[in-house]
């Protein structure tokens, strides 16, 4: 087991390698299958792991295994550390089985691009990081995963090097990233001085020890990269940027995997978040306002992916809660179906974008259910998860999860509104974008512009893998169905024991709830934005908070852009100018003025040298005489 | 036993302070040669002097070197006079000023 989880672990890693290394030896195509194979190997030998594990009594199910020593400073030694148990088990089968799917769909998706290997090698390391980070068994390892997945990003991102719009999306995904990175230091080397070690079972035993203000801070710094990479207000900006990548991008990094790094870390150090039930409380406080605030900007948007973008942070919201108000396996099981349906959904909207040559805008688009029927009947499949209607996976994940809130108290009623209004919202957006794109009559655009996916080799690998996702999306969910069959979360209890648990009850009314106001939520959809086109009141102030994105942006523009620019360019006006080129020039200017008056005592005759040299001789003698005496 | 080492180094001095004299004050290249010897036979004497007063022979042998040294000075600067004299350049150090700054 030990070892089919390292073969899970640097299969990727050896494919990007070999792809880099391999340059023009490997053609475009032969880079594409090596990635894709690499990521199924991956996900075999994680299967394999899973059957050893499940083999086994569930208290014992808990590995480590170190490689080497990768550093030593004094007493702190940091091997290379696997941890393998169920919850690693779990985020490896879900990272490499959705990843496999949609590396494999990148081989049609990218078929004639100018630089497939760079792509697939990108791709690759990126599986590599996210299998270092929810493999790792130490916080350190953890934190280098976490870089390395920021690092991917930003390459990804801006994988279109020649558009500004992408490197620009690319440096402020990096940079929001690093921000939550740079928490995540600071609550480490908290740890570390507090505890001496960083190994996840030293840390967990030594964490009730420590206590005070030094828990919350380390709380809040671990908090503060969750929140980062899981796009979460405060740092949630970057995300609907991050959509200038190719679309598996999107899918892969901004869907499925990377961003629910944040819910990962949030459930794997639960015994840390325990010790300060205010900073778990935050947590899903942060998570309930970005899934409104996410559901009701995606509203509004008016580019495909941008669209599903929105909703990914909002349905990261719901895991936020869950994960906050210690719902770990429901979080989990969410995590699993949302990387189902929003990795679907973002590779059908790469079909759609392809269909159209490239053309992401709503508006252009209309009409595609005819002439895309298969794309239309997935995407469909996709959207309904979404919605949490039954039987689709979202439904089985998402409503145990807004029903155990009620467990919680005051604060999780609270929630649990919140929750359902998100439920509403999910369905009016993700009906929004079914009836604009494929409803009604097609576009002028799509008329003019639509080209039909053949059946040649790139279409088919998009088909399949599409086809796939789609079951999954579809029937994913049926793995656990609360209270009645619960396989996930019993498999995560040694790791992460749900701190709240709804009746039956309870989850039989906020199913039905949530269940209406989804279908509300299409039902408005329906009635907007398909045949009826119902006229809404959209007042204008409302609609520009809206496209605004509610001012983050333009908040943050001027909060850190202009301050700092501006502090710069008096920088420039006053340090720069007069103090730094100033005094150069001065210097410089000084120089040549004492060197033509030295220059001046150059007269040319001999005699006044032959006197300047007895002169001094006579001088140096007076004085050594005068020091003797 | 001759006059005492203060006759000698009295007499150096002069010697010395003449040559020195000559070398600023003179512009006739050769005689400032001229002056160059007096002053390093000024310190030969001196040396001579002091090697006699305190019985050790490292002055006398010092003295010899400067003499050699002074022998191939005469030899450049002469050569130089020479040469100055063959390109029809005045024979004035004070003219000799292509090196002011």
């Amino acid at each position: 087991m030990i070892a089919a989880s390292w073969i899970t672990l640097l299969a990727p890693l050896g494919a990007a390698a070999l792809i880099t290394l391999g340059g023009t030896w490997i053609t475009r195509r032969q880079a594409g299958y090596l990635a894709t194979l690499s990521v199924l190997v991956s996900f075999v030998t994680a299967l394999i792991a899973f059957f050893e594990l499940l083999n086994e009594h569930p208290e014992e199910r808990s590995h480590t295994s170190t490689l080497w020593t990768w550093l030593t400073a004094g007493d702190l030694q940091v091997g290379l550390r696997i941890l393998v148990d169920p919850l690693s088990i779990f985020m490896m089968l879900v990272v490499s089985g959705v990843g496999f799917l949609i590396v494999a769909y990148s081989i049609g998706y990218m078929d004639g691009e100018d630089e497939e290997r760079r792509f697939f090698a990108y791709m690759s390391l990126f599986v590599f990081s996210m299998l270092l980070l929810v493999q790792s068994g130490d916080l350190l390892i953890l934190l280098a995963g976490w870089g390395l997945v920021g690092l991917c990003s930003y390459l990804l991102i801006g994988y279109y090097q020649e558009r500004p719009e992408a490197i620009a999306a690319a440096k402020k995904a990096f940079i929001m990233n690093a921000f939550g990175d740079a928490t995540m230091v600071l609550a480490l080397f908290l740890v570390l001085q507090r505890l001496g070690t960083l190994e996840y079972g030293g840390v967990f035993a030594g964490i009730d020890g420590i206590g005070g203000w030094a828990i919350t801070l380390i709380s809040l710094g671990l908090l503060g990269g969750a929140v980062a990479k899981s796009a979460q207000i405060p740092l949630q900006t970057w995300l609907p940027d991050a959509m200038e990548g190719p679309t598996p991008v999107s899918a892969l990094i901004h869907a499925a995997t990377m961003v629910t790094a944040g819910v990962y870390m949030l459930v794997r150090l639960n015994p840390i978040f325990e010790q300060t039930p205010g900073i778990q409380k935050l947590a899903a406080g942060l998570g309930a306002l970005t899934l409104l605030v996410a559901g009701l900007i995606a509203l509004v948007q008016v580019d495909i992916k941008r669209v599903i973008a929105y909703s990914t942070m909002s349905q990261i919201g719901y895991m936020f809660v869950g994960a906050g108000m210690t719902a770990y396996p429901n979080a989990m099981f969410h995590l699993m179906t949302h990387a189902f349906f929003k990795a679907l959904l973002f590779l059908g909207a790469g079909i759609v974008i392809h269909a159209l040559l490239n053309e992401q805008d709503m508006r252009k688009m209309g009409g595609l259910g005819r002439t895309l029927p298969r794309t239309y009947a997935v995407m469909l499949v996709g959207a309904l998860a979404l919605a949490g209607i039954p039987p689709l996976s979202g439904f089985f994940s998402k409503d145990p999860l807004i029903a155990s809130l009620l467990d919680a108290g005051g604060y999780g009623v609270l929630l649990w509104l919140a929750c359902l209004v998100g439920t509403f919202l999910t369905g009016l957006y993700a009906f929004r974008l079914i009836f604009i794109v494929f409803g009604g009559e097609p576009s002028p655009y799509a008329r003019e512009h639509l080209h039909r996916p053949g059946t040649t080799m790139p279409a088919l690998w998009m088909a399949w893998t599409v086809g796939a996702l789609a079951v999954l999306a579809a029937f994913g969910g049926w793995i656990q169905f609360s209270p009645f069959w619960t396989p996930i979360t019993d498999f995560l209890e040694p790791v992460a024991a749900p701190g709240i648990e709804p009746s039956g009850m309870q989850e039989l009314w906020t199913s039905i709830l949530a269940v209406a106001l989804g279908l509300a939520g299409i039902l408005l959809a329906w009635a907007v934005f398909s045949a009826r086109r119902v006229e809404v009141p959209r007042p204008a102030a409302i609609q520009r908070l809206l496209e605004e994105k509610f001012y983050f942006d333009t908040a943050y523009d001027y909060a850190f852009y202009r301050p700092a620019s501006w502090i710069a360019a008096a920088a420039i006006r006053f340090v720069e100018g007069p103090i730094i080129s100033g005094s150069i020039r001065e210097l410089s200017e000084g120089t040549r003025l004492l060197a033509t008056r030295v220059s001046g005592l150059e007269t040319g005759l001999l005699r006044t040298y032959a006197l300047a040299l007895g002169g001094g001789a006579a001088l140096l003698a007076l004085v050594f005489l005068a020091v003797r005496a | 036993m001759g006059p005492d080492v203060s006759w000698y180094i009295v007499t150096s001095a002069f010697l010395f302070a003449t040559g020195a004299l000559g070398v600023l004050l003179r512009r006739n290249p050769l005689i400032v040669l001229l002056s160059l010897e007096i002053m390093l036979n000024a310190a030969n004497l001196a040396l001579i002097g002091f090697a006699r007063h305190l019985g050790d022979t490292a002055g006398q042998v010092f003295a010899l070197a400067v003499m050699a040294v002074a022998a191939s000075e005469v030899v450049v600067g002469l050569g130089l006079i020479v040469a100055l004299n063959r390109n029809r350049l005045p024979l004035d150090v004070d003219r000799l000023s292509t090196l002011r700054g």
